[in-house]
């Protein structure tokens, strides 16, 4: 949006008349004019244009209306996107408001229409508040202000830095939504905790927990008044139906139908005694009967039963003696045989003795015989025992040890050598004597004679007659003959050791031994011929026969005959034995028969005389027979008689069972009547006492209060429920909007900022709060200064900065908007205003900016397009 | 000539549970001293008898305080007859409660609980049809017609019950002929039952509850004078006012551009009274934010005057229009909360709770923002 031109007419001091300002362009604009020519007057009524309903009379409406009343009419120019219209507005009388293509005049839209038009204008697009680019004297326009805080300084020095808080605000809520946030944040946590819980101890919780109870006391005093009315009900029910029941008729009724029951029973039961008693009358003579005919029978079959005994008593007896007979014979063969048998035994006994004499005799001759061939053995054999120990003494004192006869024989052997060596190396000393000189020469004083030669060992003294003596010295004849001397003493050694003299005696003895030797063995082997078992068996051996041959006794006789006799005797003792066994046997045979015809026979005789016992004398049976027949008749008779008489008692007997049954059926009717009398009775006075207690707490009373107390308690609590929803949804409504207000404005708006401030402040850098939008602090010569002491200047720069800022986000986002400044650099150096002019410039680059200002000399130097007021009546 | 006066629905011992603590105790005691204000208007009137037609005790137990004191009340009145009638509450299951007035009644109170003629005067007869439990399935007072009397003589029929299915407790099988007075050959049928005084017939009449206990009747407690001349005459039936507090249900109707708060002036009572009244305002038509904020602002500063005043707003539609959220605020997020608000409560695709919720909110923040200004 760009405006074009302006014109006003009856506003304020132009009573009556009017202005315009005509070919506002592209860029700044700057309308320049000493105080009183109405550059104020314009801003406001360019204001109210925009923001003020024709058809409304607020402050800012009467404030343009002259003293002297008339109606303030304000026009505008301006060209949009969409094309360049003309906007009309009358306030008081006839109000109005219009919009027309500002070149055809065509009217667009009039009234509301054109209010909704003039709102899309300012409002549109992002929906910023079109608001923030005005900026007049310290005030952003849109904050309710009062005439009088406008023209104090002070209270203008105040508002040019609220202002920039306040475009803030006027985004953000500001400290409404701060104020209405902590408000609902207040009253819904008086309900709710943080997570939203019902707060312990808050009316929500209170109202929930008392709805709990009240519900709770409610269900207990409902059952308790349901309880009641049901034990009122029955109380009533028991009172009916005892006054059913419980009458002197109707006790009298069955008292009646229950006695003439009683005397029924009682006559069917004394019949019944009788018949039972006829009964019992009739089994007797029955048993009478039977036991009769039983003794009449058992009579008879003793009488046949004692005959036929005492033929088999009589054949028993017979048969007993004869087995007796039988008997008695056995035994005597048997005495027979045993004595056979014991003779033949004695003469077995006599044989064998005789017998066993022969051969004891026969073995003591032959022992005589060996023995003397033993005695002479044992002689030779002691003999030659004697000359083997002799022989043994001798070889013992001959034999020489083992390998010393070897030993020996090289000891032997070696001096030899050894002797040999030496001579074969001695020197030899010869002697030829001169011819008178023999003799002349001894050695150790024994003369050497003519042409002898010596051998000449060790030192040798040689004494030479006259001459004097010769030592000769031979080494190694001298190490010989200490060799030769080892030897000899090792021959000497052993020769010792063998005690004998030479090597030659040592042969001859070895071989005196080897004879020797050669005779022992053929001692030996003779003795063992002799003796094989040693000598001291030998003479056992003769001990023994020496005794055998001593007991022999009798005279050997013919011992095979004596053995054929004994044979015969023993064969004939065999038969003997044989027949004595077969007797014993027959005669236990005999003696079993015997036994059982005995007890056969004694069995008999016995069933006789018991049956003879029990018949008694024989002369009485025939009487005695006939009694019993007699007898049997009359019980007969008898059990006939009782008979027919429990017939006739049964035909005509009264049935007892039915009358108990309804004398049984009428007791019990009289019982429960009784019964559930005194049941009813009981049950009601129980009930007394619960209704009793019931009514007397007016339970009905206090349960219909806490029903109509639990529906408010609970009509409360839905309350509260829904005041938390309400509080929640307001708190999320506000959040949300107040969030998505920072986040669509904020950060564009600082990246807006920085630039400008870097043009204005070189010297200072200004510190932002990123979640207000409001300067914080400035940051100058390293020292902070809070915002709120900065100076005038200071603050009126960054209100504008702040302005320009955000007119240059909404040109950005295709919605460019004029930035309107009345008097807005009032404490502004002129260095700093020329800053601000640079920065005006830098931002009408893209943008419209209309400057109304007194100040001509100091903004004589900001340039751009000079603006004039010129006179101007509207067309009627 | 006989004079009596007629009430009925007494309730003594009503518990009032769902009232605030400090009027529950008035209302019941309201109800108590009724009894005195019967005997005041009887005995002004010069009548002696005082047929309570049922319902005289609120339940079938009461406490043993609200029976004695209510027989101590009756009996200090000792130039009264009072007669009760076994109503739906306090019907002849309550066998203890009767059972109990039966032994300590005064000497002045009669206890109609036999459908039995009863001779009230030298030729004065009382045909009453006691309620034999809470909900008796039949016309009790069909016996009337059957009851003889001597020629001459005033027949009075005393039931307790609906004439139509608008009875108190609902259900339609236990209705009273309308016509019983005339079929039954009645001078007059004092009935009980309907709260709110009501003319049957010429010889019928709903006393009403001389102690109102409720807002349906939207009336004061009255009882009924009824003076017969002479058997066949038509009776006198004369109103009096018994009533202590006063239950209104008052209707405000608004429009969007009103203030209902210049309306609700005019429609309360004023002065003293207020102490005794109990009202209702039924709010209903259109209105805007700021109107409905200072309605309910005005409603709670005046509420301390009255027994008891209750706003209900169910039908009262708050209307926001763009300049009712300028208000608010005219731009910037606060308005945005706003307007989110009010595009939510005007939103047919949420469900009608979360709209209430929403236009609420935004009631709320109207508040909010009316108490910064």
């Amino acid at each position: 949006m760009k405006l074009t031109a302006l014109r006003l007419h009856n506003v304020r001091r132009f009573a009556g008349t009017g202005v315009r300002i005509e070919n506002i362009g592209d860029g700044i604009n700057v309308l320049c004019a000493a105080n009183e020519h109405g550059k104020s007057t314009c801003f406001d009524a360019l204001h109210a244009l925009f923001f003020q309903p024709h058809t409304g009379t607020p402050g800012a409406v009467q404030a343009l209306r002259p003293y002297s009343g008339g109606n303030p009419l304000v026009e505008a120019d301006l060209t949009t996107a969409d094309g360049a219209f003309r906007l009309t507005k009358q306030f008081y009388g006839g109000r109005r408001a219009q919009v027309r293509e500002r070149d055809s005049g065509r009217l667009i839209a009039q009234a509301d229409e054109a209010e909704r038009f003039i709102a899309a204008l300012v409002k549109g697009g992002i929906s910023g508040p079109a608001g923030l680019l005005w900026v007049r004297q310290g005030v952003t326009g849109i904050e309710r202000r009062a005439k009088a805080e406008d023209e104090t300084e002070r209270r203008a020095r105040e508002t040019v830095l609220t202002s920039v808080q306040g475009e803030v605000e006027a985004l953000t809520g500001g400290r409404r939504m701060t104020e209405a946030l902590l408000a609902c944040e207040e009253e819904l946590l008086r309900l709710v905790t943080a997570t939203g819980r019902p707060k312990a101890g808050g009316p929500y919780a209170i109202a929930i927990d008392e709805s709990e109870q009240l519900a709770e006391q409610e269900r207990r005093l409902g059952t308790e008044v349901s309880d009641l009315r049901a034990a009122l009900d029955r109380r009533r029910t028991i009172r009916g139906r005892l006054s059913e029941i419980d009458t002197p008729e109707t006790a009298r009724e069955r008292q009646a139908a229950l006695a003439e029951a009683e005397a029924e029973l009682a006559a069917a039961k004394a019949q019944t005694e009788s018949f039972k008693a006829a009964e019992s009358k009739a089994a007797l003579a029955l048993n009478r009967r039977v036991s009769a005919e039983q003794a009449v029978t058992g009579f008879r079959q003793a009488l046949a039963r004692f005959a036929g005994l005492r033929d088999a008593e009589a054949g028993a007896a017979q048969e007993r003696d004869a087995a007796r007979a039988r008997h008695q014979g056995a035994a005597g063969i048997v005495r027979e045989a045993a004595a056979a048998v014991e003779s033949a035994e004695r003469e077995e006994r006599e044989q064998r003795d005789l017998l066993a004499r022969l051969e004891r005799a026969l073995r003591a001759q032959e022992a005589a015989n060996r023995l003397a061939t033993a005695r002479d053995s044992e002689r030779e054999a002691q003999a030659t025992r004697e000359q083997i120990e002799r022989m043994e003494a001798t070889l013992k004192s001959l034999a020489l040890p083992a390998g010393k006869i070897a030993e020996l024989e090289q000891a032997e052997s070696q001096l030899l050598q050894l002797q040999a060596r030496a001579e074969a190396r001695a020197p030899q000393l010869r002697i030829d004597y001169a011819d008178g000189a023999e003799g002349g020469i001894s050695i150790a004083g024994i003369a050497l004679t003519q042409a002898e030669e010596r051998p000449l060992v060790g030192t040798t003294q040689i004494e030479i007659a006259a001459i004097g003596r010769l030592t000769v010295t031979a080494p190694q004849a001298e190490e010989d003959s200490r060799s030769i001397a080892r030897a000899q003493a090792k021959r000497q050694a052993l020769l010792d050791e063998l005690q004998v003299d030479s090597l030659a005696a040592a042969r001859l003895r070895e071989g005196q031994a080897r004879d020797i030797k050669a005779d022992l063995d053929i001692a030996r082997r003779r003795l063992q011929l002799l003796a094989p078992n040693g000598l001291a068996a030998l003479r056992e051996q003769i001990a023994r026969l020496e005794t055998e041959a001593a007991s022999a006794n009798e005279a050997p006789a013919d011992l095979n005959a004596a053995r054929q006799q004994l044979g015969a005797v023993e064969a004939r003792v065999g038969a003997m034995r044989e027949a004595a066994r077969a007797a014993q046997a027959r005669t236990e045979t005999s003696a079993s028969a015997l036994v059982e015809a005995e007890r056969h026979a004694a069995g008999l005789s016995s069933a006789l005389a018991a049956l003879a016992e029990s018949l008694g004398p024989q002369a009485e049976w025939r009487g005695r027979e006939e009694r019993l027949s007699v007898e049997h008749d009359e019980t007969d008779r008898a059990w006939q008689a009782a008979q027919r008489q429990v017939e006739e008692l049964a035909a005509r007997t009264i049935d007892l069972a039915a009358a108990e049954a309804r004398h049984l059926r009428l007791r019990s009717v009289m019982d429960a009547a009784r019964e559930e009398i005194t049941r009813l009775r009981e049950e009601a006075a129980g009930l007394d006492g619960r209704i009793q207690t019931r009514t007397e707490t007016a339970i009905e009373e206090t349960w219909q209060e806490t029903r109509d107390r639990l529906a408010q308690a609970q009509q409360r609590t839905a309350m509260l429920a829904r005041e938390v929803a309400v509080l929640s949804r307001l708190r999320n409504a506000l959040e949300a909007a107040r969030s998505q207000a920072r986040d669509h404005y904020f950060a564009p708006v600082l990246q807006e900022l920085r630039p400008l401030l870097g043009l204005l402040f070189d010297d200072a850098s200004v510190t932002f709060d990123e979640d207000t939008l409001l300067p914080r602090s400035v940051q100058r010569n390293g020292l902070d200064e809070q915002v709120g002491v900065l100076s005038g200047g200071m603050r009126e720069q960054l209100a504008i900065l702040t302005r320009l800022a955000f007119a240059r986000l909404l040109a950005k986002g295709g919605q460019p908007t004029p930035v309107i400044l009345d008097d807005a650099l009032v404490y502004s150096d002129d260095d700093r205003i020329e800053k601000m002019f640079d920065a005006l410039h830098r931002q009408a680059s893209a943008q419209q900016v209309i400057v109304f200002s007194c100040r001509q000399r100091a903004f004589a130097r900001l340039g751009g397009h000079v603006l004039r007021t010129e006179p101007w009546q509207p067309d009627q | 000539m006989f004079r009596f006066l007629h009430s009925a629905d007494l309730h003594l011992g009503k518990p009032f549970g769902s009232m605030p603590d400090e009027l529950r105790g008035r209302l019941r005691e309201a109800r108590h001293t009724v009894l005195d204000r019967l005997a005041t208007q009887a005995c002004a009137a010069g009548a002696e008898t005082i047929l309570l037609a049922g319902d005289v005790f609120d339940t079938e137990t009461p406490s043993p305080a609200v029976l004695r004191q209510a027989l101590a009340a009756m009996a200090g009145h000792d130039g009264l007859r009072w007669i009760l009638l076994p109503g739906n509450h306090d019907s002849l299951a309550a066998e203890a409660l009767w059972a109990g007035l039966a032994t300590s009644r005064p000497g002045n109170v009669v206890l109609a609980t036999e459908p039995a003629p009863f001779q009230l005067a030298g030729d004065v007869v009382l045909l009453p049809a006691p309620c034999t439990t809470r909900r008796p399935g039949r016309d009790l007072t069909e016996w009337m017609a059957l009851a003889a009397t001597p020629p001459d003589t005033i027949r009075i029929g005393f039931a307790h019950g609906a004439v139509q299915s608008f009875s108190e407790d609902g259900g339609a099988g236990d209705v009273i002929a309308p016509d019983r007075a005339a079929r039954a050959g009645l001078d007059y049928l004092a009935l009980g039952d309907w709260h709110g005084q009501m003319r049957i017939g010429p010889r019928t009449w709903y006393s009403g509850a001389p102690e109102p206990d409720r807002f349906k009747h939207d009336a004061t407690g009255r009882a009924l004078l009824v003076t017969l001349p002479a058997a066949g005459a038509e009776p006198a039936v004369e109103p009096v006012e018994t009533g202590s507090f006063d239950w209104r249900m008052l209707a405000l109707d608004c429009l969007a551009g009103d203030d209902p708060s210049t309306h609700l002036a005019a429609l309360l009572p004023a002065g003293p009274s207020r102490r005794q009244s109990l009202v209702r305002i039924v709010a209903t038509g259109r209105t805007r934010p700021p109107a409905r904020t200072r309605l309910e602002a005005d409603l709670k500063a005046i509420a301390p005057e009255f027994a008891l005043l209750q706003l209900e707003a169910q039908e009262l539609v708050t209307e926001c229009e763009s300049e009712d959220l300028d208000q608010i605020d005219r731009a910037g997020a606060l308005r945005d909360a706003a307007e989110m608000l009010l595009a939510e409560s005007g939103d047919e695709s949420r469900s009608p709770a979360e709209r209430e919720v929403a236009r609420e909110a935004l009631m709320r923040l109207f508040s909010y923002c009316a108490a910064a200004a």
